[in-house]
């Protein structure tokens, strides 16, 4: 089966939570494939987002393209409702002054309905999300 | 539309009527303690403010801290990620001004390379006959910090609000000006 991008709204993926919200700059623009639109948030944190598939897909890979995250983490879920997260992955980001921070987390193929992020801090009062990937195939279930 | 949300850290000697700016700012004027109550930690308030000639708004959460220095190591920990300032002294104690630079070099060593908007305060304005610091002084020195500067006297319910209004618009201008900044890295 071929690789592909789950993150995407076209292939059914939706942010089903985010607690930022200003319109001129939603957190569906993480998952409209673009990196030129963004997703910011407006004030303190933690924030965090969480993504939703059409279905259990298997990842092998997750990327995210943004600007002044210091702490990320990861979480996914398998349940049926975005409940009961586990940890998959926590790290300290490099600040990119003026240049996007494009993060690869490799990670052992692993199954998800839910994959739920969350900034714990940054280097500014506000950071912005422009992309999100997660690259995998779909599972038969 | 945008809310904005802002950790505004409320710090100051002790009865330079911090507490006092908080409660009256919450309640809208309604209302003004005569009784002193020494703060011990902090209080959380929260409140939103709408930013002129916008249809955003920021939504305070004022910490409002303990100004003995018997609290200061726990305040520290409360203080982490600060969003704004808003320094209070009173203008008939001159400790309390004097003390100000204190207070600031603490609250700026939580942000450090990062820009903090803040806003010092001259309180009991009032007592015109007791008064020892001159607006001039506290002004320059507020300038030369880099932080806004405005007086009030929350007893007679005067400008009470300006404080926050100051702090919105400025943290408002930082949205828009990091908004501009994402912009430009695609």
């Amino acid at each position: 089966m071929r690789a592909a991008d789950w993150c995407l709204s076209s292939a059914g993926a939706a942010v089903v939570l985010a607690t930022s919200s200003d319109e001129q700059h939603p957190a569906e623009n993480m998952a409209d494939g673009s990196s030129e639109t963004f997703w910011t948030t407006t004030g303190m944190f933690p924030q965090e987002f969480i993504i939703g598939f059409p279905k259990c897909v298997k990842i092998s890979k997750v990327t995210i393209q943004c600007y002044l995250v210091q702490t990320l983490r990861i979480e996914r879920s398998i349940s049926k409702d975005p409940v009961d997260f586990e940890e998959c992955i926590e790290k300290d980001l490099q600040h990119t002054e003026g240049q996007l921070q494009m993060e690869e987390f490799p990670l052992p193929d692993f199954q998800a309905t839910y994959l739920r992020f969350i900034i714990k801090s940054a280097f500014d009062h506000f950071v912005s999300v422009h992309r999100v990937m997660a690259e995998g195939t779909a599972e038969n279930t | 539309m945008v809310k904005l949300a802002a950790k505004c850290i409320l710090a100051g000697d002790p009865a330079v009527g911090k507490s006092a700016l908080a409660q009256m700012f919450r309640n809208d004027g309604a209302h003004f303690q005569k009784n002193y109550t020494l703060t011990t930690g902090i209080e959380l308030l929260v409140k939103a403010v709408s930013v002129p000639e916008t249809s955003d708004s920021v939504e305070f959460f004022i910490f409002d801290s303990a100004g003995k220095d018997l609290f200061s190591e726990m305040l520290e920990k409360l203080w982490e990620q600060p969003n704004v300032l808003c320094l209070v002294y009173d203008v008939t104690n001159e400790r309390s001004f004097n003390n100000c630079a204190k207070w600031l070099d603490k609250l700026r060593a939580q942000a450090v390379g990062v820009h903090i908007p803040g806003v010092l305060v001259g309180n009991k304005t009032d007592l015109v006959g007791r008064r020892v610091v001159e607006q001039k002084q506290a002004q320059e020195w507020a300038e030369k910090h880099g932080l806004e500067y405005c007086e009030m006297s929350v007893k007679e319910m005067k400008n009470f609000e300006a404080p926050f209004h100051i702090l919105a618009k400025s943290f408002h201008q930082l949205y828009k000006e990091k908004v501009e900044t994402f912009h430009s890295l695609a």
